[in-house]
């Protein structure tokens, strides 16, 4: 099979048996890989009330099917789980050099079954994998863990490692890779350390069959030609997206203070011409990319200084402006905090700013801080209190449990402000004034993060107070951007440099001789939406409308100063935003998906799912829609 | 005097390149700020994330200077 390793590896780790098995071309061709592969190993083989962080659960890592090919910034590995943020389908995707390092050595898929008795890590040099003893690094930071790794194996060995976060349980812990780089979101770090695995390890030196080698290594020449003079390469390459501060804060969409305002006068102190002059080191780049956007950095701190790969712009949001941060510097080693300890930046952020803002309320108190105050823009508070999380000591065994955990457990409405949805803490935009955006994080299948839809620009091009006709794009945004993650490229090249998903189309037929298209690529990303969808509903109970409904601050406050200042939505318009989305799906009023648009998707045997526990979707009264989602002409990324 | 804009991404629809794919060609009176410019082209500046100026970051109150390549960055969701 051209594209692929063709073969994946099933792991027991409790009775260390490892079984490697032909990847089955069915798999490869309707789910693709990553994400979708994910999300059908996951619906078919997690029990629906298992504990995500219990035996049953899996840890799948799957690179894709252009991983480690010459697509541009072919870098990408998926990670998969049942989230213990969510308790859904969750995916997450690290760039760096993991994924083609696993495709080298000859696998697409590695699932990780049941919990090992001790800590281990997986060891992988091509035809050889191991379970070794982990006991030198468990407990152990993972920047620390991978340095003493490649000390032990050698450079050339690529890592993932987890933290202490990880080990702990915390259910917002990220997997680290290449000193700095994360798939960070829905908790699979903690299900990687429920499973008692603290890294893999792999070397491989083999290579995988393409199916037009001369056409694709001729089409990658001609892009990078042609995108090398491309205006925004130079920038990209100086900054990383840690310039767009200013113009979020500008728009009136950068969280201040966990989101009580959507502009934050600090914000010079803390953008990317700020991290250029005083931080940044040297840029980095993933496998098989020319932009190199990664900034290395190392920050001052009353410890010494620190190195780390970051902060981005949306550690920055989250870290710097939600906790309302005033020195670069800060926010570069709360990011290190982050990594090493194994935290998600975005939802480590989020938290914190949560505890602050819960402090400021009175919900926290000084008796649950060891007598000392939080005090909004402190590094020494952030430090406190992810450190208390990691090892869930004090006020961290609540706030170890998300933004949404913790404010069901303190109570006194500080669910308004707990700034996530379905479990997962929202990316760094303030959406009160952008609607679009809103309606992204409200619906996005595993919570309220920007990958899944980025659609402020929606917003731009169709008015900021406009609520009507933004669904079917987000819908369309929701199906374009993940395949990208199903593909496993990175998408910065599709939305910065211009190469179009035609492109990606010709690419993914030269390397593996399908004939596909994008409309059938299209097709099975809205599949893949339509099951993590079902599954969420299967697990957590439905109707979907109840999951989809933003924390109250969008939509009781508003927004107290800067250039949104005066601007909320209504409970109402937040219904007519999912009216109009559920019908552009073809699902019903309350959120949950017809048969007819399950059949019409070839996912028949989940319409008998749903129908078992009484929420598959009522038929649309004019059937479904023929196409679901359009394109937003000029284009949104 | 004469400066020239560049852009890629949605922004160059709304830039109307002239010179090559990328670059419009544009005669301005001097004193005029980037944003003041950027109104007189009917380009809305919310779609503008930042300028690029000889190596630097430059924000839209910049006034340019003759025979400048100035580089309009659109917006993008950052990682």
């Amino acid at each position: 099979m051209y594209g692929f390793a063709g073969q994946m590896v099933r792991i027991n780790l409790k009775t260390k048996e490892i079984t490697k098995s032909p990847l089955p071309e069915d798999l490869a061709k309707e789910w693709l890989g990553a994400r979708g592969m994910v999300a059908k190993i996951l619906y078919d083989e997690v029990p629906r009330d298992a504990d995500p962080l219990g035996p049953e659960n899996k840890l799948i890592v799957a690179p894709g099917v252009l991983t480690g090919t010459f697509t541009a910034a072919g870098s990408k590995c998926g990670f998969g789980a049942i989230s213990p943020a969510t308790n859904g389908h969750a995916d997450a995707s690290v760039g760096g050099h993991l994924g083609p390092e696993i495709k080298f050595a000859g696998y697409d898929l590695i699932i990780f079954d049941d919990i090992s008795p001790e800590p281990v890590y997986l060891f992988i040099e091509n035809e050889k994998i191991e379970l070794r003893s982990a006991k030198d690094t468990w407990g152990k930071g993972s920047i620390d863990c991978e340095r003493q790794l490649k000390d032990e194996l050698g450079e050339d060995f690529e890592i993932a490692t987890i933290g202490p976060a990880g080990e702990n349980g915390i259910v917002f812990s990220c997997i680290t890779h290449d000193f700095g780089r994360n798939a960070g979101r829905c908790g699979v770090g903690a299900v990687m350390g429920s499973k008692k695995v603290k890294a893999i390890a792999v070397k491989g030196t083999k290579t995988f069959p393409i199916y037009d080698l001369k056409s694709h290594t001729e089409q990658t020449e001609a892009i990078i030609q042609r995108t090398k003079p491309h205006p925004n390469m130079a920038p990209w390459q100086k900054y990383g997206t840690a310039l767009f501060v200013g113009w979020s804060n500008d728009q009136g969409a950068f969280p201040a203070k966990n989101f009580q305002s959507s502009y934050y006068e600090d914000w010079p102190k803390i953008d990317g011409e700020k991290l250029v002059e005083e931080c940044v080191v040297t840029d980095k780049a993933c496998f098989g990319c020319w932009m190199n956007c990664g900034k290395y950095s190392k920050a001052k701190t009353k410890h010494g200084d620190i190195f780390i790969e970051g902060p981005e712009y949306e550690t920055i949001a989250l870290i710097g402006g939600s906790c309302a941060m005033t020195s670069i510097h800060d926010v570069t080693y709360a990011n290190y905090l982050c990594d090493n300890l194994g935290v998600d930046t975005i939802s480590g952020g989020s938290v914190v700013a949560f505890a602050m803002e819960c402090f400021e309320k009175g919900i926290i108190t000084k008796d649950d801080l060891e007598g000392r105050e939080l005090n909004w823009g402190s590094i020494d508070d952030f430090e406190y209190l992810l450190t208390k999380i990691a090892y869930k000591e004090g006020i961290g065994k609540v706030l170890a449990k998300g933004t949404k955990g913790a404010a069901e457990e303190l109570g006194k409405d500080s669910i308004k402000f707990a700034m996530q949805q379905k479990g997962l803490e929202s990316s760094g935009y303030e959406s009160r004034w952008a609607p679009s955006m809103l309606l992204s994080f409200m619906t996005s299948d595993i919570g309220a993060h920007h990958n899944r839809s980025w659609s402020i620009t929606v917003d731009l091009e169709l008015g900021r107070d406009e609520i009507k006709e933004k669904a079917p794009v987000v819908v369309y945004l929701q199906h374009i951007r993940p395949l990208y993650d199903m593909i496993s490229i990175c998408r910065l090249f599709w939305g910065e440099l211009d190469i179009n998903p035609e492109e990606y189309v010709e690419s993914l037929n030269y390397v593996t001789g399908w004939n596909t298209t994008e409309e059938g690529l299209m097709r099975i990303s809205e599949k893949v939406w339509n099951l993590t969808r079902a599954h969420y509903i299967q697990r957590n109970g439905g109707p979907g409308r109840n999951h989809d409904i933003p924390p109250a601050r969008y939509y009781e406050e508003e927004i107290p100063n800067g250039p949104a200042k005066g601007k909320k939505l209504t409970i109402d318009q937040v219904n007519m935003m999912l009216d109009e989305y559920y019908a552009a799906r073809g699902w019903d009023k309350k959120g949950n998906p017809s048969a007819e648009i399950l059949q019409d998707l070839g996912l028949d045997h989940v319409v008998e799912d749903l129908k078992k526990i009484g929420q598959l979707g009522e038929s649309l009264p004019n059937g479904i829609p023929k196409t679901r989602g359009y394109k937003l002409k000029p284009r949104a990324m | 005097m004469v400066i020239y804009l560049k852009s890629g991404g949605k922004l160059r629809e709304k830039l109307k390149p002239n010179i090559d794919d990328y670059t419009r060609k544009v005669d301005v009176e001097p004193g005029l700020s980037l944003k003041e410019i950027l109104k007189r082209l009917e380009i809305p500046n919310q779609y503008i994330a930042f300028a690029y100026v000889d190596g630097r970051f430059k924000r839209l109150d910049y006034y340019p200077e003759e025979g400048q390549v100035i580089t309009l960055q659109p917006p993008v969701s950052g990682g």
